[in-house]
C-alpha cells in the first residue's frame, strides 16, 4: 500500500486541529500536547488504496518563525519533504491567511488549500469564488467544514490527485519589484550551481527567504562555508529596505487575490466588537475573569466528584477481597498496599485532570482564553511576566507538569524561564489532599479558609519570586504582548473530548508511571526487610527517617513526617498515602497526626 | 502622529510608522500591521489596545502599542 505524507499548515485558530481530528479520528499519537498544539501530532487514515500519514503543524502566521512552535512548523516544512502541503484557510478571513500561502507556494511542493468554516462565511454573507481563488493561486481549493466533516472526502481525493500527478509543482509567483526579483534570481542561480543545503530546500524558496532576511537559513548556509552574492555584500539598511519590499509585495498580492475572489457585504454590525468591549472592559474584565475561573474550578470539582467516589469504592472492594483471601501476609501487603494503593493513587487524580482539560479546551475554543490573556497582561506585566504566561499558570492549578509544557507558546526565553520557575508555586490538585489533611488536623472547622489562603499564598509567593527573578536575574522587560484574538465560536464537543482524551492520556503516561513507581517504592521501604511490621521504626523507611530526623528537629518534624517530606519530592500524590502507611492506616491518620507529640505542640502554638 | 497607546477607543487610524526593526516589527508585520494599513481601535485599557483590521482582531500590550505610530482619520 502506498503511503502519502501530508503536512497540515495554517494560521492559528483556523480549525487545523479540528480538521486533523476529523480526518484521523482516534488514529493519532503525539509527543506532547500542552495547552495549545505545540509539538507535531501524527495520525493516519486509509483512503482508497493509500495510507495517508498526516502531521498537524503548530499554527503559524509565516515561516519567519518567531516563537518556538513556529520554528517547529517551519522546520517540519523544510526538512520532512512531504508529498503534499494542505493549508487550512479561515473562509471568514481569507486575505490575512493568504500571507502564509505566499510563502508556502514558494516551497514548490504539491499543495491543496482547504477553505474551512465555509458555513460561518455563508452566515456572514461572505461570497467566495473558489474557482477564481484556485486559478489565481494555481492551487486547488476545496471548501470544507471541519467541524462536521463536510467536504473532507473531496479534500482527500484532491490531495491524492495532486500527489499522483507530480512530485513538485510551481504555483503562481508573487510579483516582486524588478530589483528585488533580480537579487532573488542571482541568488537562486548561485544556490542551484552550488547545491547548497544538499538539495533539501528548493533554491527558489531559499533565495527569497535569504533576501527576505531569514537568519536561520543564512546561518545554515554559512555553516557550509559559502559566501553568498548580495547577502554578504549589501549594507544592512539596503537589506532591510528589500525585506520590506518583499513583505509589501506579499500583502499586495494577498489583497489582490482576495479582492477578486471574495465579496462581502459591508456595513453590518459586529457583535464580536461589542462582546470584546464588555469582556475586556476596564471595570468588568477582572470580575468576569474571576467568576469564569471560579465557575471552572467549581465545575471541575463537582463534575469529577462522582467519578472519584466510584473509583474509591472500587478500590475499597478490591482491598477487602484481598484481605479475605488466605495468602502470605507479605504478598497480601504487596497487593493491597503496594499495587492497589499505587494504581489507586494514580486513578484518583484522573477525573479532575480530565475535567479540567475539557473545560480549558472549551474555554479556548470559544475564544475567551485569548481575551483573558489580554486582561491579565496588564497585571502580569506589572510583576514582570508576559500576558501569555497566564494560561500555563492556570493549568498549573491542575498539574504543574502540563503547565510547564505549555510555556512553549512564549516567544522569549527569559519569559519562559521565569514562568517555568514560578509555576510550581501554584497549588496543583495533588497538593490539595496534603492541605486537607494538615488543615483538618490543625485548624478543625477553619480548615476551608486555611486551604483557600494556602492557594493565595502560593500565588503571592509566585508573584514575589517572578518580581525577584525579573529584577535580579533576567533584567529585561517582558517581551511585547501581541496576540490575535480569535473570533468567538461555538465550541465543538467532539473536538473538546478528543483534546481532553489526548491531554489526559499524556498526563497519565508521564505522571502516572512516576506516581505508581513512587508508591511501590514507598511500600518497599516500609515493608523491607522482610518480616518487619509495615511502616514501623524497624523498616527501611523508619531507619532512614530516624537518621534524618535530627536535621528536621528545629521544624518540629517527627521521623514519619520526614519520610513523607522526602517522598513528596517524588510526587506530591504519594505524601498522604505514605503518611497513612507510616502512621498505620489512613483512617487513623488524622487522629494519629493530632496525637503526635511534636505536631501537637506545633498545633497548639498555631491555634494560639 | 501619535503612538497607538495614546489614541482613543472607537477611532479609526492609519499606521504611519513602526518603530524599530527587531522582533516586534517582524511580529507586527506578520499580522499585517504595516505602514499604511487602517486600524479600528475596539478597546483601550490604559495603554493596551485591541485593534481590528478587516475581520481580524489583535491585542497589543502597552509596550507594543507605544511602538506603533498612527495618524487618526477624521
Amino acid at each position: 500500500m502506498k503511503e502519502i505524507r501530508i503536512l497540515l499548515a495554517g494560521n492559528p485558530n483556523v480549525g487545523k486541529t479540528t480538521l486533523f481530528n476529523t480526518i484521523c479520528g482516534v488514529h493519532q499519537h503525539t509527543g506532547n500536547y500542552p495547552g495549545v498544539t505545540v509539538e507535531i501530532k501524527e495520525g493516519n487514515r486509509q483512503h482508497d488504496e493509500y495510507t495517508l500519514i498526516i502531521s498537524d503543524l503548530p499554527g503559524t502566521y509565516s515561516l519567519s518563525a518567531c516563537t518556538p512552535d513556529e520554528q517547529v512548523a517551519r522546520d517540519a516544512l523544510l526538512t520532512s519533504s512531504p508529498d503534499c502541503i494542505v493549508q487550512i484557510i479561515d473562509a471568514t478571513n481569507i486575505e490575512r491567511n493568504l500571507f502564509l500561502t505566499t510563502q508556502l507556494m514558494e516551497l514548490g511542493l504539491p499543495m491543496v488549500i482547504a477553505l474551512n468554516m465555509c458555513d460561518l462565511a455563508d452566515k456572514q454573507d461572505i461570497l467566495i469564488d473558489t474557482p477564481c481563488l484556485a486559478k489565481h493561486l494555481e492551487i486547488p481549493v476545496v471548501r470544507i467544514i471541519a467541524r462536521t466533516g463536510e467536504g473532507v472526502d473531496e479534500l482527500l481525493n484532491t490531495i491524492l490527485h495532486e500527489t499522483s500527478t507530480k512530485t513538485s509543482r510551481s504555483h503562481t509567483k508573487v510579483p516582486y519589484p524588478p530589483t528585488v526579483a533580480a537579487h532573488i534570481a542571482q541568488l537562486e542561480g548561485y544556490l542551484c550551481a552550488h547545491t547548497v543545503l544538499g538539495g533539501s530546500v528548493s533554491p527558489h524558496y531559499a533565495a527569497i527567504r535569504l533576501v527576505e532576511g531569514d537568519e536561520h537559513l543564512y546561518a545554515l548556509i554559512r555553516e557550509q562555508g559559502c559566501t553568498l552574492p548580495f547577502i554578504d555584500s549589501a549594507d544592512p539598511a539596503e537589506r532591510d529596505g528589500i525585506a520590506e519590499d518583499i513583505l509589501l509585495a506579499r500583502y499586495t498580492f494577498a489583497e489582490k487575490v482576495a479582492a477578486c475572489s471574495v465579496q462581502c457585504t459591508m456595513g453590518r454590525v459586529m457583535p464580536a466588537d461589542l462582546i470584546d468591549q464588555v469582556l475586556t472592559d476596564r471595570i468588568f474584565a477582572i470580575p468576569i475573569f474571576l467568576s469564569c475561573m471560579w465557575f471552572a474550578f467549581q465545575l471541575t470539582f463537582s463534575a469529577s466528584n462522582p467519578f472519584l467516589v466510584g473509583i474509591e469504592k472500587t478500590f475499597e472492594y478490591f482491598t477487602s477481597r484481598i484481605s479475605s483471601v488466605d495468602m502470605d501476609p507479605f504478598m497480601r501487603s504487596f497487593l493491597s498496599d503496594g499495587v492497589i494503593g499505587g494504581v489507586g493513587s494514580v486513578l484518583v487524580f484522573i477525573p479532575s485532570i480530565f475535567v479540567m482539560f475539557l473545560i480549558l479546551s472549551i474555554l479556548e475554543d470559544t475564544g475567551y482564553l485569548a481575551r483573558a490573556a489580554f486582561v491579565m497582561d496588564r497585571l502580569m506585566h506589572s510583576v514582570g511576566l508576559h500576558g501569555r504566561s497566564f494560561i500555563p499558570f492556570l493549568i498549573g492549578f491542575g498539574c504543574n507538569v502540563p503547565a510547564i509544557m505549555a510555556t512553549r507558546t512564549l516567544q522569549s526565553k527569559k519569559d519562559r524561564i521565569i514562568t517555568i520557575l514560578t509555576i510550581p508555586f501554584m497549588s496543583c490538585t495533588a497538593r490539595l489532599p496534603v492541605y486537607v489533611l494538615f488543615a483538618g488536623v490543625f485548624f478543625g472547622t477553619a480548615a476551608g479558609n486555611v486551604i483557600f489562603f494556602l492557594y493565595v499564598l502560593g500565588i503571592l509567593v509566585a508573584i514575589l519570586s517572578a518580581m525577584i527573578f525579573r529584577r535580579l536575574v533576567f533584567r529585561d522587560e517582558p517581551s511585547p504582548f501581541i496576540m490575535e484574538l480569535p473570533p468567538y465560536r461555538r465550541p465543538s464537543g467532539f473536538a473538546a473530548l478528543v483534546h481532553m482524551w489526548f491531554k489526559g492520556k499524556e498526563y497519565l503516561k508521564r505522571a502516572g508511571i512516576v506516581i505508581f513507581a513512587g508508591v511501590l517504592f514507598v511500600w518497599a521501604l516500609a515493608s523491607l526487610p522482610v518480616g518487619v511490621e509495615y511502616g514501623s521504626a524497624q523498616s527501611l523507611a523508619g531507619i532512614g527517617g530516624h537518621l534524618l530526623e535530627p536535621f528536621f528537629v528545629p521544624l518540629g518534624f517527627s521521623w514519619q513526617l520526614v519520610v513523607g517530606l522526602i517522598f513528596g519530592f517524588i510526587a506530591k500524590e504519594v505524601v498522604v498515602g505514605s503518611l497513612g502507611t507510616l502512621y498505620g492506616g489512613e483512617e487513623m491518620l488524622q487522629s494519629s497526626l493530632a496525637a503526635d507529640p511534636s505536631l501537637k505542640a506545633l498545633s497548639e502554638s498555631l491555634v494560639i | 502622529m501619535v503612538p497607538l497607546s495614546m489614541s482613543r477607543a472607537g477611532e479609526t487610524v492609519v499606521v504611519s510608522t513602526i518603530c524599530g526593526t527587531g522582533y516586534l516589527a517582524k511580529t507586527l508585520g506578520q499580522l499585517g500591521i504595516i505602514t499604511g494599513i487602517e486600524l479600528e481601535i475596539i478597546q483601550k485599557a490604559k495603554e493596551s489596545v485591541i485593534v481590528r483590521i478587516g475581520e481580524s482582531r489583535y491585542a497589543l500590550g502597552a509596550g507594543a502599542a507605544s511602538m506603533v505610530l498612527v495618524e487618526p482619520l477624521s
